[in-house]
């Protein structure tokens, strides 16, 4: 679903973000990055979603050639990819349901779809009671779960999350992190970017740790499903 | 792309998987949903627009104000361009020659002249007017009857009102006859009319040309005004921006609601221009009925048409969605890779 062939990207200010990096993730796998900040999980995550393109080497996502993805077809990629970001980047003058609903409206769905798949997401983040509200009043732990239900509405084959539990204290980050696992069982792929090795550690999950921009373990927790 | 996992959706609720409207919508039964998502998306763009308007209410009545009166100017000056052609009236009517005979030539004199002149190939009429009727003229028309009455002698020379043929004044403006009037020695003056008819003509053109250059830059000014107060609106929501495009706007999505508002800049603006020539109209109404008296009404003051309000607010519309348009294209042009 997702693979990396000797990926590499340095940036114009000469600084290598990510060398020679190959690895692959399966349909409905679900794998954590890890690493020290710095160590290139963000820039492996913006390749995903062509916010960025290799310096050499072939993405491939979805069975996309991303190499081969012209402008034009960025927001058809996209669309296909669910993103959490560590900040949430809600939009703040519109309502929980509208944050929500965005991506379904980019999309082009029908109206009346668009309020039943919202509830849909909004129920399985918990906050189907906060639709009316406004991102503000609620807690950054909701607000979090808000932009997940935003990522997860239009039902994209690939999820991946950026340091989701960031700013979270560690039983909120632990109900963050069950609820992407629980994506996973319905056949997402799910890669989430993570500092938090004790968190990592507790999920069972595949896990890739980058330093300095090179693979330097690929995690596989013995059998467990 | 949207590709969809066959398989393991089980826990969504039971509502049919929809894919983008471009993939699906032609040729397919779901060609309805996916016109009436579309008619949905723009009705949104345009309630949001007059949001992002009303959200910035003083830039955006400053924005209104410049781009109305930069309309308003040159619509303004054509307007009166196109009444003082009206107040010339046609060529044709002005081709008469005025012949001022010598005050002390007596009336057979005048007479016997006014014969020869009737008899030349290129002369089409002559009519001639004694001094008592020029004076009666004069008192009917011009409202000095009370000034008049001081005059102990009649002042007034005999005039002779020389039309030339039509192909003589084909050949050359003005005639050769003007030259021969101007040189007999019972002439006192010869005002041909044709010859500031066509003066007036080269200054209208010329004043009609520089109204157009003029409306020309004023219109660029609009197009610049409303560019920049989108490009505001823009940096303003460059984040928003950023976060749609990375849930899969593409480029139509994110520019619809600023050409919206760079449409709803144009139109109010059209109508504020409206406005303020209906004012400017309106505070000159009474001099002009005032002074369109003294000339007999012989002139009508005209304003803008129906059809000409129209064009007016097509136009201004057409200018704030393309300021928009260029706002838009420029800040999509960056941001995104390659």
């Amino acid at each position: 679903m997702i693979r990396f062939e000797q990926v590499s990207k340095r940036y114009p200010s000469g600084q290598e973000a990510l060398g020679d990096l190959s690895f692959e993730l399966d349909a409905g796998e679900m794998a954590f990055v890890a690493g020290h900040s710095g160590a290139g999980k963000s820039t492996l995550l913006r390749l995903i979603a062509l916010m960025d393109r290799p310096t050499r080497g072939q993405v491939t996502v979805n069975g996309q050639n991303l190499g081969q993805t012209k402008r034009r077809g960025i927001p058809q990629l996209r669309r296909g990819i669910g993103m959490v970001f560590q900040d949430h980047r809600l939009l703040m003058d519109r309502s929980v349901f509208d944050n929500v609903a965005l991506p379904l409206r980019i999309a082009g769905v029908a109206r009346e779809e668009i309020g039943k798949r919202v509830r849909a997401a909004l129920d399985k983040v918990g906050l189907l009671a906060r639709e009316a509200s406004a991102p503000v009043t609620l807690s950054t732990g909701e607000q979090q779960r808000v932009g997940i239900a935003r990522a997860i509405v239009a039902k994209p084959p690939v999820l991946i999350a950026d340091e989701p539990t960031g700013n979270l204290d560690p039983m909120l980050s632990a109900e963050i992190m069950a609820l992407f696992a629980e994506f996973q069982q319905v056949g997402t792929t799910v890669l989430v970017a993570s500092h938090d090795l004790a968190l990592i550690k507790r999920m069972h999950k595949r896990v890739l740790v980058l330093d300095h921009g090179r693979l330097i373990d690929d995690f596989r927790p013995a059998a467990r499903a | 792309m949207n590709r969809r996992k066959p398989n393991g959706r089980a826990k969504e609720p039971a509502v049919p998987p929809v894919a983008p409207v471009r993939e699906t919508s032609r040729a397919s039964a779901r060609a309805r949903p996916g016109l009436r998502a579309w008619r949905e998306q723009h009705v949104q763009s345009f309630y949001s627009s007059l949001g992002r308007l009303a959200a910035r209410p003083w830039a955006s009545t400053l924005t209104l104000l410049v781009m109305s009166l930069a309309l308003t100017l040159p619509l303004l000056l054509w307007l009166l361009l196109d009444n003082a052609r009206a107040l010339g009236g046609n060529l044709d009517d002005a081709r008469a020659i005025s012949v001022f005979l010598k005050a002390d030539l007596d009336p057979a004199a005048a007479q016997a002249f006014a014969a020869s002149l009737r008899t030349r190939g290129d002369v089409a009429q002559v009519t001639l007017k004694t001094p008592e009727q020029g004076l009666q003229e004069f008192r009917n028309q011009s409202g000095f009857a009370d000034a008049l009455k001081v005059l102990q002698t009649n002042p007034l020379p005999t005039v002779l009102i020389v039309t030339p043929k039509i192909d003589a004044l084909a050949k050359s403006v003005p005639p050769p006859l003007v030259a021969e009037l101007e040189r007999d020695a019972s002439v006192n003056l010869v005002q041909y009319d044709a010859l500031w008819r066509q003066r007036l003509d080269a200054i209208l053109e010329f004043s009609t040309r520089a109204a157009a250059a003029l409306a020309i830059l004023l219109a660029l000014a609009a197009l610049l005004v409303v560019g920049n107060t989108v490009r505001l609106d823009i940096l303003s929501r460059a984040d928003e921006i950023t976060v749609v495009q990375l849930l899969g706007a593409n480029n139509a999505f994110v520019r619809r609601p600023f050409l919206y508002g760079g449409l709803c800049y144009g139109v109010v603006s059209g109508l504020l221009a409206l406005l303020m020539i209906g004012i400017v109209e309106l505070v000159l109404a009474h001099p002009l009925s005032e002074l369109t008296a003294s000339y007999d009404h012989r002139f009508a003051v005209h304003g803008l048409s129906a059809a000409q309000a129209l064009a007016l607010i097509a136009t201004s519309a057409v200018l704030g969605w393309l300021g928009a348009w260029l706002a838009t294209t420029r800040h999509l042009a960056l941001g995104q890779p390659q």
